[in-house]
């Protein structure tokens, strides 16, 4: 039989066959990174999609707010009236007491909210990634140290924190809010860095790195963080979803940002007193704003979970 | 088993201490101080103010050692009267108070005195606690039915148009504030249409006595029906508002833990032996879709006190969470380290119990 010889031959002689096919699959697939494929994944997700339409906009009213906006926000240019006026042609979302116009206002929160949700996810993105790297890179004493400070976060009762420390060193500035809340919402971040570094550690392409003679802070950033981002960047989404309502419960309850500034929270501060009046229409729409924003966050949180997953298929 | 639970508390003592340094650093060294109130006050000499700062065991501008003497004297072993570590007999201050030790700081039982109030914390905290139990036990047994109940059903039905609807709906839900919620609902039921009491937990009308003293407790035996009630009532749109909130994280949990419960073999094997599907729904996937929503359950439990910070500020609910909205407004310190250490417990408590449950629910896993 022909086979047999073939047979103990079977690895170099398949090799190359087997390799002119696998060329050929790679040659007609070599246009596609790694982000191509997730964008290409990310793209049938409708919802997803949908989301990231939403929060392109309001993004480009974050940065393009003061062109598109009808008044400056700080102007008075309604008459006012004890209450305000309902909505009407020209106050397309209505006016407060003071006669300021809602819609500026939820257009020019959109600056301040947008980015304290961003910036601090940011932060707490940045400084999760990095202690969970050197925790789940390091092991022994370093890392024992760090998940200590992570469980001691996670125990303390989180709103509690952020209201203390709002109410007393933020004094308003969006600047301190941007910190606490970046500062004080990392734990998770980096238990999931962690949690992926432990298991990537001890891959083989890791290992073979490790024997080509890569440096520790090379494999590190270049061959197990681009494979841990992935459920990373999920949580990191989501957590700037959380912080945007963080940030309008803490300015609803007056321990945010000061009266001048206008966020969404803002404009829901004073809500309470104008629904006993009937004034709805000052705590709808920022409020509309707000959950508009942290729906599409989600669906885009969604449709990332689904595309960076590597052992999705296309 | 015992031996993992002794450990696992044992490993909780550091992480609590480490709570209570921090919260109490981060509050100490926040500009200002609760002798603000007497700036304005031109009678009050400072050595009034000194002295009534000492009564509170405070220091006015305290340096790092002046913060760790008011710390260690909220926590018992500084005696703050004498300003030593000893007590007056003689021996340190941290020891029981029976065995000649001190009788500040929490180490002998006492929480200090609520700032603003002037009353024992422990007394405020445990006349607040009711309210808050009351709400969030109503809250959190109607949240979980309902997400148990709609995660098995769009499980079951998988990609239907009712599995669709059940998790858009639960997307929404997740993506409203809570205290917008609140506030919505309020205008709608509250205000508009008048079905609904929009504020408080009691109408005065009904019962004169404010919630939570005993006067108000007396009333309630001899005539409670009306009262409970009045509380019923009251309960409607927090309870609500609660509940719509966190059903949808919940909803979504149950869906996928059941969803990983059907696929399994003895599921298949069950219907191959031709059971009823009501059966095998029930008794073989529900049973072992359990367990990880059990956990779920336990943890979300610690949260329940940030959750009433939230829905209570908005509907004046005189529970815990209203208490310490109050206490951050006056620099109630003590108050709020009160609140803190019990929250922070808490969610130690529930995690330990989480992970209890689990072995116990469980009989594969074994802790030791």
């Amino acid at each position: 039989m022909a086979t047999t010889p073939k047979l103990t031959s079977a690895g170099p002689a398949v090799g190359p066959t087997g390799g002119t096919a696998a060329a050929d699959v790679e040659v007609a697939l070599e246009s596609l990174s790694q982000w191509q494929l997730a964008w290409r994944r990310f793209k049938r997700h409708k919802m997803a999609l949908m989301g990231l339409g939403i929060f392109g906009v309001m993004v480009g009213i974050a940065i393009l707010g003061p062109i598109v906006m009808p008044y400056n926000p700080l102007d008075i240019p309604g008459s006012p009236v004890p209450g305000g006026t309902g909505p009407s042609l020209q106050h397309l979302f209505g006016t407060d007491s003071t006669g300021r116009d809602v819609f500026t206002m939820v257009l020019n929160g959109a600056r301040i909210s947008v980015a304290i949700g961003f910036f601090s996810m940011t932060i707490a993105g940045l400084t999760g990634v990095v202690v969970g790297a050197v925790s789940g890179f390091a092991g022994g004493l370093v890392d024992n140290v760090l998940m200590r400070l992570v469980d001691v976060l996670f125990a303390i009762p989180f709103l509690f924190v952020i209201l203390v420390a709002a109410r007393f060193f933020g004094q308003g500035s969006v600047v301190a809010l941007i910190l606490i809340f970046g500062l004080l919402s990392w734990p998770l971040i980096a238990r999931l860095v962690r949690a992926s570094f432990l298991s990537l550690r001890e891959a083989d392409f890791v290992e073979a790195a490790r024997a080509v003679g890569v440096s520790n802070v090379r494999i590190t950033f270049r061959h197990i963080l681009p494979n841990a981002l992935g459920p990373v960047i999920v949580a990191m989404t989501l957590l700037m979803a959380s912080n945007i309502v963080l940030e309008a419960f803490v300015s609803y309850l007056g321990f945010g940002i000061s009266e001048d500034q206008t966020s969404w929270g803002n404009a829901l501060s004073n809500a309470q007193t104008a629904l006993i009046f009937g004034n709805w229409w000052w705590a709808f729409f920022p409020g509309m704003a707000i959950a508009l924003t942290v729906l599409s966050i989600n669906f885009i949180g969604d449709g990332l979970r689904d595309a960076l997953d590597p052992r999705a298929r296309l | 088993m015992t031996k993992y639970i002794v450990r696992r508390v044992i490993q909780a003592i550091p992480v609590i201490f480490v709570i209570s340094l921090v919260s109490f650093w981060l509050m100490i060294q926040a500009p200002g101080g609760p002798e603000a109130v007497f700036n304005q006050n031109p009678h009050i000499t400072h050595a009034q103010v000194l002295a009534w700062l000492k009564r509170w065991c405070l220091e006015q501008n305290p340096d790092v050692f002046g913060v760790v003497r008011e710390y260690l004297g909220w926590v018992g072993v500084w005696n703050c009267d004498a300003g030593s570590l000893f007590a007056a007999s003689g021996l340190p201050n941290f020891l029981p108070t029976f065995l000649g030790g001190g009788t500040n700081g929490i180490l002998h039982g006492d929480f200090g005195l609520s700032i603003f109030y002037s009353q024992p914390v422990s007394d405020l905290i445990l006349s607040r606690l009711p309210a808050t139990l009351i709400l969030m036990s109503t809250a959190t047994v109607i949240w979980i039915s309902i997400a148990i109940l709609a995660g098995v059903t769009a499980a079951v039905r998988r990609y239907s148009l009712y599995d669709n609807a059940v998790t858009l709906t639960s997307y929404i839900l997740y993506a409203l504030p809570t205290f917008w919620l609140g506030l919505m609902l309020i205008f709608a039921f509250g205000v508009t249409l008048r079905w609904f009491p929009p504020q408080g937990i009691v109408d005065a009308r009904t019962s004169p006595a404010p919630f939570g003293t005993n006067a108000y407790w007396t009333a309630l035996v001899h005539n409670p029906i009306p009262n409970i009630l009045d509380i019923g009532r009251h309960l409607v749109l927090p309870v609500i508002t609660l509940v719509a909130v966190s059903i949808a994280g919940d909803s979504r949990f149950v869906r996928s833990a059941m969803l990983e419960s059907l696929n399994q073999d003895y599921v298949r094997t069950a219907k191959a032996k031709g059971l009823p599907s009501s059966r095998v729904i029930f008794r073989h996937a529900f049973r072992n879709a359990l367990l990880p929503i059990l956990t779920n359950i336990t943890l979300e439990i610690a949260a329940i006190f940030s959750g009433a910070i939230v829905t209570e500020t908005v509907f004046s609910w005189p529970g815990m969470g209203l208490l310490f909205y109050e206490g951050v407004n006056n620099r109630d310190y003590f108050l709020l380290m009160g609140i803190v250490l019990v929250g922070s417990v808490l969610v130690v408590v529930a995690n330990l119990v989480a992970d209890v449950l689990y072995a116990v629910a469980d009989p594969r896993i074994r802790y030791n």
